[in-house]
Parts: C-alpha cells; structure tokens; sequence
C-alpha cells in the first residue's frame, strides 16, 4: 500500500477502536473484578441513585448497576462474538464449497438458507431455542443458525466470482491441490469484504442477543445481560430511569462503536 | 482550422501535458501516438472541453478558427462549449458499447444530436439520421435505426457512433482509439471509413492512438508523445523513414512489423522432425460448450465451438493460432490444455504440466500474494503431487530468486506483491510462473495484447528466449498477425470454429489460399 493512503487519519477506525476497546476490555475486566458483586443484594440500599458509590446507581433488588452492566456487556460481547465465530466459520466452509463447486450441493445449500430467510430471523430462533431449552450454548447455537445463511451468500458469491479469475485457472493448470486452491488461493482474497461483514455480524449479533434476553429466553437471571437488565427496567421507568438507561446506553455504545470500526475498515480496504 | 497552445494540464500532482502545441488544418488528419499514461487522451479531452473538473489547464490556450476556446488561468466556458460540442467539434471514443445509451434505440441517439442543434423537423431528422447511416456504410439502415445497441456488432456501433459524430459535419472530429475495441478486419474498415469522412467533409481529425501502424496509413502528419510532451512531429512518411528522436526510433522498431527482415535459424521442425515425437498431437479435435439453463432442471444446449481440429506440435516449436474474436481459438487452447472436458476427438501431450500465459497482466497473479510465493507456488504444486521431485525450502527460494533474474527483474521484487508491479513486470512474472517447473508446453493467449509497444517488444523477446534455452513448444493465440508473424514458426488461421488454413509463417504470408487469411492480412 502506497506511504500516503496509511498516513491519512482514519476517523472513523480511531473512534470505533476507542469506543469498542473500553467495551471489550469492561467487559473482560468484569469475568474477573466488578467495583460490587454483579448478585449480592441489599435490602437497604435498594433504587439508589447514581452517585460515586454506585456509579451507575442500583436496582430494585439493590445491586450495583454499573457492575452489572459491565457483566452484561462481558456477556453480550463473549455471546456475540461466539454467534459470529460460528456462523462465519459455518459460511466460509459452506459458502467456499458451493461457491467454487455448484452442482447439487450448491442448489441444496440455497434452497435451504432460502428457507431460514424466509422467517423472521428472531422467530426461527425463538422456535430453535423453544426446541433445544434455554442456556447461553442453545442462544449461541440458535442465533448461530439464523445468522449463517448471510455469511454463505456474501462468502459464495465472492467464490463464484473468483473462481474464474485467470490466477485460479493457472493455479489448477499448475495442479495446485482443491482444498488449497479454496483456502490458501482464493480465501485471502475475499477476506476484505469479509471482515466488513463480520463486523456487521457482529453488531446484529449483539442487538438479537440483547433481544433475545430480553424476551426472557437468552441469559438466565440472576446472571446479568444488558437485555434481562433492560426488560427488568422496564417495569420502574418512572420511579428509577437511571435503572433502564445504563443498559440502554451501553448497547448504544457497542452497537455504535462496531459501526464506526467497520466503516473505518472498510474506507482501510479501499 | 485548430490551434493548441503551450497547453499545460494539471490534475493533483504534477502536469501531465506539458507545453504541447499542435495544429491541423482543415481536411487534415493529424496523428498523435505514444504509450498509455503519455498524456495524448488528456489532450484530446481538454481540447473537446471534456476534461475533467479535477483537470487544471496551467498554461496555454486552445483556438478554433480564432475563437479561444479555453485559457490558462480562466475557468472552461461551459456556454461557448455547448455550442461548439456536437455541432462544430465531435468526438468518436474507443468503446462504442459503453459510448452508447443501452436502454434507447440508436435512431433515436443520433437524432438528439439534430435536435439539439438544428431546427429540422422529426420527418427531416429521420430522413438525414439513415441517409448518414448509408453514408458511414450501414446496411439495412432502417433497421438499425431501430435497433438497441446490443443487437448490433462491435463494428455496426463504431459506425453509429462516427455517424452521430458527423451529422452535422464538424469541423473538427476527434478520434480516440476509435478502432482497439475491434477485430483487425473491422478495424480496417473503420479506418479507410474515417479517411473517406475525411476527404468528403473536410473537417481537422484528430487521430489519437497507441498503433503506429494505424497511424501511418490514415495520417497525413504524426506527433509522438512521451511524458506529455511532444517529442517528433512532421510529415508522416519523413517520421516513419527518417524519425529524428531517440524514442521515436525505438516507438517504430519495437512494432512487430513483416516488412522487417526476419534474423532466425532455420525452425526446430525442419531439424527435429520424422524422428522427435511431437510435444502435443490434436486429432479430430471437437469442444462442445453447455449453454443455455444454469438452472436445476432447465434442459442445457451442447454446441458446438470447436470442429475437428489436427495439429502437431514439436519441442522448441511455436504455432501461431490467429483468428477473430469469438472463433474459437481461446475455446481449442482450453481443451487442449484439458480445461474443457466435453470433447470428441484426442489430445496426446508428451509433457506433465502444461502451463498457460494469459492476456491480461492484472487477473493472471494472485494478488494477495508475494512476488516470491508466487514463483514458488508451482514448485510446492509439483512436490505435493510427485514426492520424488519435491524441493526443499531453500532450494525453492533460490529458484525463484533464479527465475526473477532470468525474467530481467531485480531480487527486490521477491518481496512485492502484484499491486506493486507495473503492467509488463507483471507479465514477466506470469511468465517466470508458468515456466519455473520447466513444462515443455505452454499455451500464450494474447499474452503481449494488453502491454503498450515498447513493452510488447521486451516481452516477445523474453518469450523467445526462453523458448531457444528451454526447447519449449508454445501455442501461442493472437489476433495481431504481426505480432504472429514475428513469434511463429507456423501459422493457423482459424475462423467459426475451424482450421481454414495452416502452414509456414513465410508461406501463408506470401501466398495466402484462402480469401478470408488475405482479409486478416491486409487489415494489419
């Protein structure tokens, strides 16, 4: 890449790093240290509001808000970042062998991600989950199946343009392996769209497990998630706002912060 | 009467035209040759006031019969400019697809041109629209008029477009490299076209083009650019016989050109042949390609693009495979190559790996690779397939190191990826490639098409070369019969789908049998 290109600032990569950084490293910090235990309740201190002892104030069962938002934001982001591992790794194997392959397994494979788009993605994982039982392995699987088929399109389409690429052909002329040819040829080349798309997945991934939570069916009480904690606000928005508003702003945060990463990657990749 | 002055142009960086001055008459066609990246595009767009707003003219100025059309210093203006563009100066461009609306039937494109500028009625307009089409050599004018734009040929298009550019009899027309996009034998006609345009009309042309041969049968008078200068200019013939700059002269000796004598030892087929087996034997050679339906269950069509192809090909050897697009030559040299399955007839090969050199220096390397993995990659290939000749990973480095020398690239490009190379570096690189395991065969389609002449020369020389050091045998497509002519031992000239002729490069060209090989060979 030419000196000039990597010198220009990158606004949107700075502020997305900053704001996904202190996310993530919260988020790490709280599986080992909370300021207060994210489960032990107080009687006596209980719809705090927000002052230097509880940052964030506390709840109807007096805990400490601010520790169990970084709890759920540890969660959301450990959840998410789960979800998207599985599904893209899902839609490289799937997308790359039909993408570069076609014939019958590429038709079955469309038909059946088709059909996974055909509902809505929060309802096929509601149906999943009511199938498997709740727990944090069945949201992850779940919300893995309904993000996948977006991964085998993006990824198999980017296969079936580069198959035909000249240094493919030369490639098998020179009788490069398949699996090389798949993996080590073609697959480095699609990982800037890739990473775009990963970045998206992301932040979907955290809003449906947000979602998800919130319903009741993802992260089980008493265990924090932003969603839970939203949905448990919900019910004293009048007498402590600040109880709904911390979750809230901490998906904002995330959510925010992922866009902007991705924008500055992909503006990195032009 | 065109006059451009001093005229500088800018965009971000540096200029890149840099005090060029030109003038051409009226009824005259002036030339302007040289390399992609000289600046004769630039040029031809700043004088049509088609630059772009990023463009910034740093000196000079451009006249029209001694109205100033454009100053250093002041901003384009845009009024002067509708007035003249269309009516009394016109442009015809390389693309003819991408020149025209696809969603509007050319009739109507053309017509625009009359609406825009003159007062005629629509009866009026139509009848001047396929009197023009007649005049530029559109047969069955009518239809065409209502045709779209893809219903007609690459040639047909051309023409539409030169006759939208001189219904109104311009005074100035500029083409720029209006004839590239096209086959030789339409090329041809395009250009004897524009000379006739020329002598009716009257108009200055403006002739812009990377092909000097072209050049020199249209032009009355040729500027060669280099850098965005003017390096020559003058009388056509006085340039081509008795060309006064160092550039000019090597621009002219490296076109592959047959009135050049030919230096080369007599071919390997009249030492090696009766007892050498041949590298590659084709008989009856048929390719069928499926068309049609991608679909599950849509019912697919086998044609037929290839009919009963026989050749030989001998070690050290090059066959020359010349044809027009869509002929089927790139079809014959997959499936000589095993690349297509669906075939009739036989390919024997006497060598493992037969490797291919491609037309298009930025699709053929990998680019997220380096230089070196990439020499290397054909060597792993062979290793993982034949333990026996697997090298280790020094011995591999060196051969690639090896290789780059031996394509006249420095050890620092090891390092760099394709991105970083120009056009014909990147050509070396395919080539070094395709021949580190030594493969005895190649195939090279169109591998020089796409590189500007000075390039072109090295790479053909390269080629060569190596094929004298490595015995190798190369079927080598083209549709420039120069550049055949300069490369081959034997020449095949193949036309829907079949070998109409074959023989000696010397023979076919002095005495062609058939009419169509006369046709690709007066259009070069």
């Amino acid at each position: 890449m030419p000196a000039h290109v990597t010198k220009k600032r990158n606004k949107y990569l700075t502020a997305g790093l900053i704001m996904t950084g202190t996310a993530v490293l919260l988020g790490i910090l709280a599986f080992f240290w909370t300021p207060w235990s994210t489960t032990a309740m107080s009687a006596s201190e209980r719809f705090a509001a927000p002052s230097f002892r509880h940052l964030f104030g506390t709840d109807n069962f007096g805990r400490d808000i601010f520790s169990r938002v970084m709890k759920g934001m540890g969660t959301s982001v450990m959840i998410s970042a789960l979800v998207v591992l599985l599904s893209a790794s899902v839609g490289i194997f799937l997308g790359a062998l039909t993408g570069y392959f076609g014939g019958v397994l590429d038709e079955i494979v469309m038909r059946v991600t088709d059909a996974v788009n055909g509902f809505p993605s929060i309802l096929l994982a509601l149906v999943v989950i009511s199938v498997l039982g709740t727990g944090r392995q069945n949201l992850i699987l779940s919300l893995g199946i309904v993000f996948s088929p977006s991964y085998i399109r993006i990824v198999r389409s980017e296969y079936l343009r580069l198959r035909d690429a000249d240094y493919i052909k030369r490639a098998r002329l020179m009788g490069v392996g398949k699996g090389r040819i798949l993996f080590v040829h073609i697959l480095p080349n699609i990982l800037p769209v890739f990473w775009v798309s990963v970045m998206i997945g992301l932040n979907n991934a955290i809003l449906a497990e947000s979602g998800m939570s919130y319903l009741g069916i993802g992260v089980q009480p008493p265990d924090a998630s932003l969603g839970n904690m939203l949905s448990d606000a919900q019910g004293y928005l009048q007498t402590a706002p600040w109880y709904a508003l911390a979750p809230g702003l901490a998906i904002v945060w995330i959510v925010l912060g992922f866009s902007l990463f991705s924008e500055g990657i992909r503006r990195l990749g032009e | 009467m065109i006059r451009i002055e001093n005229l500088s142009v800018a965009f971000d960086g540096p200029e890149v035209v840099k005090n060029v001055s030109l003038e051409i008459g009226d009824g005259e066609i002036l030339g302007v040759v040289g390399e992609s990246g000289c600046g004769k595009s630039v040029t031809a767009l700043t004088l049509m006031g088609l630059s772009p707003r990023t463009a910034r003219v740093t000196s000079g100025r451009i006249l029209y019969d001694d109205v100033t059309l454009l100053e250093a210093g002041k901003p384009r203006d845009e009024a002067l400019y509708r007035r003249y563009q269309g009516a009394r100066m016109s442009m015809v461009f390389q693309e003819p697809m991408t020149s025209l609306n696809p969603t509007q039937r050319v009739g109507r494109q053309v017509e625009e041109t009359l609406r825009l500028h003159t007062k005629l009625t629509s009866q009026e307009r139509k009848e001047k629209v396929l009197e023009t089409f007649r005049a530029v050599g559109l047969k069955g004018e009518e239809i065409v008029y209502r045709s779209y734009p893809h219903q007609l040929s690459g040639g047909m298009r051309q023409r539409v477009m030169i006759a939208m550019a001189v219904i109104l009899h311009p005074g100035l027309l500029v083409a720029d490299e209006p004839t590239t996009a096209l086959d030789v034998t339409v090329q041809n006609q395009i250009i004897s076209l524009l000379g006739e345009i020329n002598k009716k009309q009257k108009n200055a042309m403006l002739f812009i083009t990377h092909d000097l041969n072209l050049a020199r049968r249209l032009c009355s008078r040729v500027a060669v650019m280099k850098d965005g200068r003017i390096v020559e200019t003058g009388e056509t013939e006085q340039i081509f016989e008795h060309p006064v700059q160092e550039y000019t002269r090597q621009l002219i000796q490296a076109v592959p050109s047959r009135l050049k004598e030919r230096k080369r030892e007599k071919g390997p087929r009249e030492n090696g042949r009766g007892y050498a087996a041949p590298v590659v034997k084709v008989q009856d050679l048929s390719v069928y390609y499926q068309e049609g339906s991608n679909s599950l269950f849509g019912r697919k069509k086998r044609r037929c693009v290839v009919k009963g192809a026989d050749f030989e090909l001998y070690a050290g050897e090059s066959l020359g495979l010349v044809g027009e697009s869509g002929c089927g030559k790139t079809t014959l040299s997959r499936a000589v190559l095993g690349m297509i399955r669906d075939i009739d007839g036989s390919v024997v090969h006497n060598t493992l790996r037969p490797q291919m050199i491609f037309q298009d220096p930025y699709g053929s390397l990998n680019p997220a690779k380096t230089v070196g993995w990439l020499l290397q990659e054909p060597l792993r290939a062979r290793g993982a397939i034949d333990a026996s000749l697997a090298l280790s990973k020094e011995e591999m480095e060196e051969a690639a190191y090896d290789m780059l020398r031996r394509v006249g690239l420095e050890a620092c490009y090891f390092h760099r990826r394709p991105s970083q190379l120009s056009g014909g570096q990147r050509q070396r690189i395919s080539i070094a490639q395709a021949l580190i395991t030594n493969p005895g065969f190649i195939v090279a389609d169109e591998p020089v098409s796409a590189l500007d002449v000075t390039v072109q020369a090295q790479i053909m020389e390269l080629l060569r070369n190596f094929q004298q050091e490595m015995k190798l045998a190369c079927l080598f497509i083209s549709h420039d019969i120069n550049v055949v002519y300069k490369m081959c031992d034997r020449i095949m000239v193949m036309k829907d789908g079949r070998i109409i002729e074959s023989g000696d490069t010397q023979e076919i060209f002095a005495s062609p049998r058939e009419e169509y090989t006369r046709q690709l060979l007066i259009g070069s």
